[in-house]
């Protein structure tokens, strides 16, 4: 049923749209822009772009929601104040490369990004680049490259944003900022601190009591602190060069809260985490005519502490575990770029980053020490012999310790079939590997010194359009893609009771990525912007048999649905906005055979919020008061097996942005 | 149709989906229920996701029921399930990460009640109708429970004041000594005397004892897994040890090659031969002087054997295979000659089995 509602749902939309640009068509065909040349760095490349509008409608979301409701990207959540993993086309999120203003922000020891921990405020770009299109941002992107930077402020003057937001469960907001834009220095500093008991009730339909009712319970452990702050600087002098820098502390400590199938009594078992992270990268770029040159150098340090605490019998809790874990890297880059002409474009960067990573428990006393350097070479090349068609080849070498890793190439190539509407079809491909984490080779217990990278090949092919004309623009793109990933590297118990990574699985991930954006300017100051992804996933096991009895080849791999998508609806009128997210996810499997019994299986998920905004505009500057429904539907519900979600919840935010002298920004 | 129209059918489409339900709600609840003689096999299900379960096999006319505890009782076992024991009427599923014990009707699959307060219980040790030890993977005590109030009497401290803290694990009783072996980062069977409800000493054996049983002559069996590469505690080859409960000294030791590890020691019914896993199944008579040259079941799968157990009645051997540790385990039931009888699916990591006599016994 899942599939013919979206058929339908796809089809009829289309139409709709259709008719409706037809009519425009009719009437206002010489109002069509024509805006087919892109930039030659862009040639075959699929990538989306989040907008600032769409970074301003979720200020105060982290930035797993924004993915979960703005791209095709999976998100795996594990609960509100929780881990959030991304995932691309069906891979690992591992397999998902993040870079902040080009640094490398995968962590060296897990592969992975917790996209809770970082707040949308933040962030001033969005750019998500699937399969060979992440090639030219960074290595090991074998399902894509999601690439995040922070911009300096264009409004000259100074600026300044505080919002206070509050919400159910005892959840406080604070977000401030501060931007200075002179002619050729500026700088931004922004300010989160978030607060929640997080103890949002929730019925157990899966844990009834032994007279039958299910039992109304309350989120137990979840309570969270995350603090941030950021402070950029941007200067540039007459003769071209721009110099940058970013420093961002984040302080964390959240509770890891129960199981609703967790019998023990709240407070006499703990499970905690807090972490300690500065990042800071500097970058430097100077533009000539026909050619940029760019270097950049950061640093990374994470001090994370996980424990466990249980009740010792006399009352007290006692810590019964503590692991602590610190990784520092350090990170340098440099790139140069040529257009010899308006045909050509060659490209080349070198990077290098050294991680130090030390893992310990302490009474258990199994730890690891291990320092790795990795370095990264790219080699990039666009042609476009004719207006109509571009042609473009990548190279990445990569190392890591002492491998040497195979090159990875990656070929585009793209072409306009129709000027007038931005119609092109574009196609990539790329043999691309990702090496393994610090922690898949040298954790304790369990690290295998002998594992092997995993190797991906991927194409895709599209046809992207769009149409703009002065009161309504219309973009979509249609993608297919097709990818092997072998030596999957999977963690399997051993005969010691302790977990080890192996490169076991072969998986076969194919599918097909819908996008589309619409926005209608109606006169009287009405406002319609629509954001719809859909995508369709499957993420095939086909590895060897581990016995005979392995029913898992030929399955959807655990955890990733094969359908989702996301619509955002946004209406505006002078000054109210009032918007609409929904979120929807096919049936998930938690099982490598796919079982379907009661206690495995995750049914479809479909998720709705509202947002209502007003904004006022006094001479002082601008206030705007944000009301939001989350869980409009007030569904009882599980994203992960076992971890509750809130039903119907509800969060208001104040934003105050005064004006000074001329200026007159940051009331969007 | 006009654009007008279809923008209307479209918005009606949308609404449809928007306004869908999530399919998450109570478990359907069924009747099954049990009949003569049978095989309780439990389920770990992953550490973190709660997808424990427990499956019934009937021995006689070799069924399988899966998930029995939540179709009957539509509420879902837990996390970690961990063992099972059954006396008097009553099954008792220790569900280590959920830190409860459940108590059912082993014939209807029907939860009667649990016992509460434990932090992270391994196994359940029945000492008399009102007297029961609990072990623990953290907990500093043994819990001492009254299995008919289903409540904690009493707790006994285990700990040692230079030591870490020892995870107890199995139990196994000689005369009026209970003897456990503690696994992680460990290398002892503690003793504790069960008239005082106190430590009593105990016996340093090799690396992670991973289970401990009693043969026909009172002789206490130990198996170890020697630790692993890199371990603080270091590693050694794993070994298997017979121990006289009598004079807390190890009488024999049989070492495995460095590398090799032990585990799922049991016996079968008239406790005169020992079985255990060591990559392959071995038995071997509990008055052999030498390891046995040919193992009982070999192993050609790449996988490790998770789980075993020998019909006390009939000396079938049953073998658990968790496959990928994802998704469906598969139980063999051999003859007492190693001729494959059966094979059937059971939950998510088969690791522990619980034989019943049809009787509540």
């Amino acid at each position: 049923m899942d599939i013919k509602k979206w058929l339908l749902a796809g089809v009829f939309s289309l139409f709709a749209v259709a008719a409706a640009a037809q009519e425009m068509r009719e009437v206002k065909i010489d109002e069509v822009e024509v805006n087919a040349r892109r930039k030659l760095s862009e040639v075959g490349v699929t990538r989306t772009s989040l907008d600032s509008a769409v970074l301003r409608d979720n200020v105060t979301s982290s930035m797993a929601d924004l993915l979960a409701q703005n791209t095709t990207i999976f998100i795996k959540s594990y609960g509100r104040g929780s881990m959030a993993s991304a995932s691309f086309r069906g891979t690992a999120p591992s397999h998902t490369q993040v870079l902040w203003n080009g640094m490398k922000l995968n962590s060296p020891m897990l592969g992975m990004v917790d996209f809770s921990m970082i707040p949308s405020y933040f962030i001033d770009g969005v750019d998500i680049c699937p399969g060979a299109s992440s090639v030219n941002v960074s290595g090991g992107g074998l399902g894509g490259a999601i690439a995040l930077s922070t911009r300096p402020p264009e409004e000259p003057g100074w600026g300044l944003r505080f919002i206070q937001g509050y919400g159910s469960f005892d959840t406080w907001d604070e977000f401030l900022r501060v931007d200075y834009a002179g002619e050729r220095f500026q700088s931004t500093t922004r300010f989160s601190y978030t607060v929640s008991e997080n103890d949002f009730p929730y019925i157990d339909y899966q844990d009834p009591t032994l007279e039958g009712t299910y039992p109304r319970k309350r989120n137990r452990n979840g309570r969270y602190r995350d603090l941030h702050a950021m402070q950029e600087i941007y200067w540039q002098t007459r003769k071209g060069d721009r110099f940058g820098a970013a420093v961002w502390f984040v302080s964390s400590k959240r509770g890891i809260p129960m199981l609703n199938i967790d019998q023990r009594e709240s407070g006499r078992a703990r499970n905690e985490q807090t972490e300690s992270t500065l990042r800071a990268v500097a970058s430097w770029n100077r533009v000539r005519s026909n050619a940029k040159f760019g270097a950049k150098a950061g640093w990374i340090y994470t001090n994370s502490i996980y424990t466990f605490e249980g009740d010792n019998g006399n009352e007290a809790l006692m810590e019964m575990q503590h692991a602590q874990s610190i990784v520092k890297s350090g990170f340098a880059e440099a790139d140069a770029s040529w257009f010899p002409n308006e045909k050509w474009m060659i490209e080349g960067s070198l990077s290098a980053q050294l991680h130090s990573a030390y893992n310990r428990e302490r009474y258990t006393k199994t730890h690891y020490d291990k320092m790795r350097a990795e370095l990264s070479l790219l080699a990039q090349a666009k042609y476009r012999p004719w207006e109509r068609l571009g042609i473009g080849a990548d190279v990445r070498w990569e190392s890591y310790g002492r491998h040497v890793c195979a090159p990875v190439p990656a070929g585009f190539v793209e072409v306009i079939l129709w000027p007038r509407y931005n119609l092109l079809l574009k196609a990539s491909v790329t043999r691309n590997l990702r090496f393994p984490t610090l922690n898949d080779l040298y954790f304790q217990p369990g690290g295998n010194p002998d594992l092997k990278s995993e190797k991906g090949y991927t194409w895709d092919g599209g046809i992207e359009w769009s149409v703009r004309k002065r009161w309504f623009d219309f973009s979509a793109d249609f993608t297919a893609y097709n990818s092997h990933i072998r030596d999957w590297i999977l963690w399997l118990p051993t005969a010691r009771g302790f977990w080890t990574p192996v490169n076991v699985n072969k998986v076969h991930s194919y599918g097909v990525e819908l996008r589309g954006k619409l926005a209608l300017r109606f006169g009287k100051g009405w406002t319609l912007d629509l954001n719809a992804n859909w995508s369709w996933t499957p993420s095939i096991n086909y590895g060897d048999k581990k016995s005979w009895s392995d029913e898992s080849i030929g399955k959807q791999l655990p955890y990733i649905p094969r359908y989702s998508s996301n619509v955002v609806g946004r209406l505006g009128w002078r000054g109210f906005s009032f918007v609409y997210k929904y979120v929807y996810y096919s049936e998930r499997f938690t099982t490598t055979s796919n079982d379907t019994d009661v206690i495995t299986r995750l049914g479809s998920y479909y998720m709705s919020d509202i947002i209502l905004e007003k904004l006022f505009r006094f001479g002082f500057g601008d206030l705007s008061v944000k009301f939001c429904v989350y869980n409009l539907y007030d569904e009882a519900y599980v994203s992960v097996l076992s971890r509750p979600m809130p039903g119907r919840n509800y969060g208001v935010a104040l934003s105050i942005a005064p004006r000074w002298g001329s200026k007159n920004h940051r009331s969007e | 149709m006009s654009g007008k129209w279809l923008n209307v059918l479209a918005v009606v489409v949308w609404a449809t989906i928007l306004t869908a339900c999530m399919d998450y709600g109570p478990i359907e609840r069924e009747s099954i229920s049990s009949s003569g003689r049978g095989l309780f096999i439990v389920c770990e299900g992953n550490f973190m996701y709660g997808n424990a379960s427990l499956s019934y096999y009937d021995i006689d006319s070799m069924k399988v029921q899966n998930t029995v505890f939540a179709r009957v009782n539509g509420k879902r076992l837990g996390d970690v399930a961990q063992s099972m024991a059954v006396r008097d009427g009553r099954g008792y599923i220790v569900v280590n990460n959920s830190g409860v014990i459940y108590v059912i009707d082993p014939e209807t699959f029907e939860w009667i009640g649990e016992i509460k307060g434990l932090l992270s219980p391994r196994y359940i040790h029945f000492l008399d109708d009102r007297k029961a030890y609990v072990t623990d993977l953290y907990s500093p005590y043994i819990s001492v429970i009254d299995p008919l109030e289903m409540r904690i009497t009493k707790r006994i401290p285990v700990g040692f004041a230079d030591k870490t803290q020892p995870s107890t694990e199995q139990m196994v009783q000689w005369d009026k000594y209970v003897f456990t072996n503690c696994w992680s980062y460990d290398d002892k069977i503690l003793i504790i005397d069960t008239e005082r409800d106190t430590l009593d000493g105990y016996i340093e054996v090799g690396m992670q004892p991973t289970s401990i049983v009693i043969d026909c002559n009172e002789k206490i069996w130990v198996v170890t897994d020697g630790g692993y590469e890199n371990s603080p505690m270091g590693q050694e080859p794993g070994a298997l040890y017979r121990i006289d409960p009598a004079t807390r000294r190890i009488e024999q030791t049989f070492p495995f090659a460095f590398g090799e590890s032990g585990s799922e020691l049991c016996t079968n019914g008239r406790r005169d031969t020992i079985f255990f896993i060591q990559k392959h199944v071995w038995s071997m008579n509990v008055n052999a002087t030498e390891f046995p040259q040919q193992p009982f079941l070999e192993n050609d799968t790449k996988n490790y054997w998770y789980g075993l157990a020998v019909d006390p009645k009939t000396s079938e051997v049953y073998l658990a295979d968790a496959i990928d540790y994802t998704q469906s385990g598969v139980i063999y039931r051999y003859s007492p000659k190693g001729v494959l009888l059966d094979r059937f699916e059971v939950g998510i990591i088969p690791g522990a089995f619980c034989f019943t006599e049809g009787d509540g016994h």
